[in-house]
């Protein structure tokens, strides 16, 4: 059964995509728990961690201005999902 | 003597290391030919999919370089390694598409403008395999063998003693990635305008 967490993860790895220009990678391409910000993972960078910023606000409606909120929330797919239910929550 | 240790051409389909064919494009493939490339040769580096078409071409003769010539990689200290690479169209390719993400996104794209200039392929490999000699990047309007021969000669009178030279032109419309390492050992291919001629034009060896 796909749940909407299921659904709300693949469109973030769709925005991921579609904002960070990685069009090489696919949906498939990208683990629910792979570090976005390490080398084994999608090897991001800051310039990415700016782009996930606008990405938040532009497909989500959620403004990030703690940087320690974005440290935690950018870990992976699974915590970027988690961090926009929160915030769609309070 | 200075000689030519390895060499990579990447053309639009078909890509070669030292003469031998090691991928052949599949056109019915939905992934890109570098995407292809990167999966068949069992290459493992995410940076891979953030990098501009110049620097995924850099990236992956480079690394098929070193797998035909891995001595290369502990021969020499950290700055003894030396980049010339050259190319005609810059970073056009991606400046166009710069250019272009103000249109489809209403704001430009930084991570296709870190992009924006043909050097950074150079930043991505040293980066890479901690090569921190002399480089440079220059845009000509054909591919020369007299420049790297010219640079290399001062490159290797200052301090240098390997040579990675290449010449990466890729557009929309054109792949003609020619990548080489010179080295001063034993070898029969001399680091000369004719050899660096021959071996740009390599065709794949017929191997039975």
């Amino acid at each position: 059964m796909i749940t909407s967490m299921d659904s709300l993860k693949e469109d973030l790895k769709k925005q991921i995509i579609e904002q960070l220009n990685l069009e090489d990678l696919t949906v498939a391409d990208i683990a629910d728990d792979a570090l976005l910000f390490n080398d084994q993972g999608l090897g991001l960078d800051s310039i990415d961690a700016l782009e996930l910023i606008v990405l938040l606000e532009k497909y989500h409606g959620i403004q990030l201005t703690n940087p320690e909120e974005g440290k935690e929330a950018f870990k992976s797919v699974n915590t970027m999902a988690e961090y926009i239910r929160k915030r769609k929550e309070a | 003597m200075k000689v030519i240790t390895a060499y990579c051409n990447l053309r639009a389909d078909e890509c070669l290391v030292n003469g031998e064919l090691v991928a052949r494009r599949d056109a019915g493939s939905e992934d890109s030919w570098f995407k292809q490339i990167y999966r068949k040769q069992g290459l493992t580096y995410p940076k891979f999919y953030k990098m501009d078409v110049l620097s995924q071409a850099g990236y992956l003769a480079s690394e098929l370089i070193k797998r035909a010539n891995p001595g290369i990689t502990g021969a020499y200290a950290d700055d003894e390694i030396a980049m010339v690479f050259a190319n005609a169209s810059s970073s056009a390719e991606t400046d166009r598409r710069f250019t272009q993400s103000y249109k489809d996104g209403g704001s430009p794209s930084p991570s296709l403008f870190v992009y924006t200039l043909p050097n950074i392929v150079l930043g991505e490999i040293a980066i890479l395999n901690k090569w921190f000699g002399e480089n440079m990047f220059a845009v000509l309007p054909n591919f020369a063998p007299g420049f790297y021969l010219n640079y290399g000669q001062i490159l290797f009178g200052s301090g240098s003693r390997a040579l990675l030279g290449g010449w990466l032109e890729v557009t929309a419309n054109t792949t003609d990635v020619f990548l080489f390492t010179v080295e001063d050992k034993g070898g029969n291919v001399e680091f000369n305008r004719e050899n660096l001629l021959r071996l740009s034009q390599a065709a794949a060896q017929v191997t039975s």
